[in-house]
């Protein structure tokens, strides 16, 4: 008895912490959702809306493209990087790489880059008529590669700079996964006849299924969260080809200082990003045994 | 089924010479035991049969076919690790069909043939659990099982029973006999267990440092050991090892004090040779009379069965096994007699026996 009411002493820090950064502004921003607010209209205090604002993000036609925006450039992403993520880790852990153990420390650099660094250096290589991107490929390629015109360009950008920056990460994970597994059953996997793609997909992939999990839930909520690269990228521009759903609300809250739309949508975008991770966790271990 | 042939197989690991130049045959069905001290190539070689390992030199033929260049995947064989290797995530019934499933048997035909593995095996009630819910003799059953319903070319087993207790480990050896005996399948098992070599094994192919000191049934090498180093690992109490000097004008052993015990007849020496004249404990002969060597008891260990006693003589250390009670205690002389017939000669320097 005593020992339990110590134990809970210990946690008291902790849970004041994350009930006062954590769980108050939750019931804060829940509470703002329901009043229609802007610190700036003629009216600058808090008037009762009831669900008014959620009735207009329904409606609410950027808001659902960015939404549905962020989501496909999730899904983009994290699967490259799973795969590519895979493939690097396999190949800095072969025995026969030349020179692997100077590729293993300098592969995880990008991450340690603050994302912010992260926008403005790739903003500088892509800028038109400056950057050696655009340079380049016009040379070798003939492409007129524009981020500030083509919604293309700009979006294919966002994705191959978040590969840049976070495909280190999910080698360094997956490599620790797989140096992590017994030997012995990929042996046996060999002695029972599977080929290289059997072995993979029957034995890799099952055993190493915590890790793979835990990475692409990392990857995933980094995501959908990414605001400060893309700014500096592109300002989620052109028009709002790059405006993924963290943008776009920060854009209503800050310039727009529109705080109680602001905050309906964070709560709906909160919601969406709770049923993906439940749908991806039920997925991944939807079969008993698998994830331990 | 199939023959095993192994022809000068060598192995390095950069520089160190894990196997040296190897060769022996294997008879179709037949069971072989690799044996040896720790670290001397018994799970190399094996896992070189099985293709997890690449050879530097030499040709093992599997069936006729030669097989050390081609990958484990496609040598057909099954192999029986120490700690079992099942898939965790796959339940017993998956983990015994995972290989037929990967050749492309049908649904139906997997599991008849693992329903009548399990059956065999006494697995029947725990097909749909997983390995993590199993007892280590289970596991070990389920890694036999998912062997046996292969039909491979031929078993590796490398130590499957040491992480079991004793007595489950007597009921899996007779187990793996009896499973050898019902499917005459070509079986290589490496042990360090005597009991198990000696009671499994159709021949035993003893090996230390990566080379075959010797091969031979497993009497064969207990009663005729081929040199010093397989006298003294097989049999347990180990034989005794006296050094000696050879005497050919009264055609004995002579040892330090004097004392001396006849020659096996044949036995190939040269007069005033060095020599290691082994008696396994248990052929020890007590003599009240006055022939035999005196020694000095140092220790009386009853084991129920026999009487273990550690004896001086002439400055050596012997152990002698009797059948007998013998009322004898600590500092008691007696006089050890030997039948030349059951001692073992060995040349001192080469190692090599001399006796016949
Ligand atoms: N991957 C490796 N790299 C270098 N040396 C190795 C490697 N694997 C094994 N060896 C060496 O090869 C020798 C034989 O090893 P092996 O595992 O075959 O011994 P063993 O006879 O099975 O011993 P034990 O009875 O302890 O299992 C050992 O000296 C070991 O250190
Ligand atoms: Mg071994």
């Amino acid at each position: 008895m005593r020992r339990s009411n110590i134990g809970w002493l210990f946690l008291a820090p902790a849970t004041l912490i994350l009930f006062v950064v954590g769980f108050i502004p939750f019931l804060y921003i829940l509470y703002v959702g329901f009043f229609d607010w802007n610190s700036n209209a003629v009216d600058p205090t808090l008037r009762w809306a009831g669900l008014q604002n959620y009735r207009n993000l329904v409606f609410d036609a950027t808001f659902l493209n960015s939404l549905a925006r962020t989501l496909v450039f999730a899904f983009i992403v994290v699967v490259s990087e799973l795969l590519l993520g895979y493939v690097l880790a396999r190949a800095l852990m072969a025995d026969r790489l030349w020179g692997r153990q100077f590729f293993r420390t300098i592969h995880t650099l990008p991450i340690v880059v603050a994302p912010i660094a992260v926008g403005a250096t790739w903003r500088l290589l892509c800028v038109p008529g400056f950057g050696i991107i655009p340079y380049y490929l016009k040379l070798w390629f003939g492409i007129d590669y524009n981020i500030s015109t083509n919604a293309y360009h700009a979006f294919g950008t966002a994705i191959v700079m978040d590969l840049w920056h976070w495909t280190p990460f999910v080698t360094l994970s997956l490599m620790a996964g797989l140096t992590a597994l017994p030997k012995e059953p990929l042996e046996q996997a060999q002695i029972d006849g599977g080929n290289k793609l059997q072995i993979f997909w029957y034995v890799i992939v099952p055993m190493l299924k915590p890790v793979l999990l835990t990475t692409v839930f990392i990857r995933l909520m980094d995501a959908l969260r990414s605001v400060d690269e893309v700014w500096m990228l592109t300002k989620g521009g052109p028009a709002e080809a790059t405006r993924f759903i963290g943008l776009h609300i920060w854009i209503n809250v800050f310039p727009k200082t529109d705080y109680g739309y602001g905050a309906a949508m964070s709560l709906l975008t909160l919601y969406v990003t709770i049923v993906l991770s439940w749908l991806l966790f039920v997925a991944m271990t939807g079969r008993k045994g698998g994830a331990q | 089924m199939a023959t095993i042939e192994l022809d000068k197989v060598d192995k390095h690991y950069g520089a160190y010479h894990a196997l040296r130049d190897i060769s022996f045959d294997i008879a179709d069905g037949e069971f072989v035991v690799l044996v040896g001290p720790s670290g001397c190539g018994k799970s190399t070689l094996l896992r070189t049969l099985a293709g997890l390992e690449d050879i530097t030199g030499g040709t093992i033929r599997l069936g006729g076919q030669r097989v050390d260049n081609i990958a484990a995947k496609d040598r057909d064989v099954a192999m029986v690790f120490q700690n079992y290797a099942l898939y965790p995530h796959m339940t017993v019934r998956e983990n015994m069909a995972f290989a037929l499933k990967l050749r492309g048997d049908t649904l139906p035909d997997r599991n008849a043939k693992v329903d009548k593995a399990a059956e065999m095996l006494r697995l029947t009630p725990y097909l749909d659990r997983y390995p993590k819910a199993l007892s280590g003799g289970q596991r070990q059953r389920v890694a036999m099982g998912r062997a046996m319903v292969r039909s491979p070319k031929a078993f590796f087993f490398d130590e499957p029973l040491s992480n079991l207790d004793a007595a489950l480990r007597v009921d899996m050896r007779s187990e793996i006999k009896a499973l050898h005996q019902r499917l005459g399948a070509t079986s290589v098992y490496v042990t360090h267990d005597q009991i198990e070599a000696m009671t499994m094994a159709d021949r035993i192919v003893v090996l230390r440092d990566g080379k075959v000191e010797q091969i031979g049934a497993p009497l064969e090498l207990y009663d005729r050991p081929a040199n010093i180093f397989v006298a003294g690992f097989i049999g347990s109490p180990a034989m005794n090892k006296l050094s000696v000097k050879i005497d050919l004008k009264s055609n004995a052993a002579r040892l330090a004090d004097g004392s001396s015990f006849s020659l096996p007849p044949g036995t190939r020496a040269r007069d005033g040779q060095d020599a290691i004249y082994g008696i396994r404990p248990d052929h020890w002969i007590l003599s009240r009379g006055d022939q035999g060597a005196p020694a000095t008891v140092e220790l009386i260990e009853p084991t129920g069965a026999e009487i273990l006693v550690a004896a001086q003589l002439a400055g050596q250390r012997v152990l002698c096994a009797f059948r007998e009670r013998h009322a004898l205690k600590a500092g008691d002389t007696i006089a050890l007699a030997v039948d030349p017939a059951t001692a073992h000669v060995f040349d001192k320097q080469t190692e090599q026996r001399i006796s016949p």
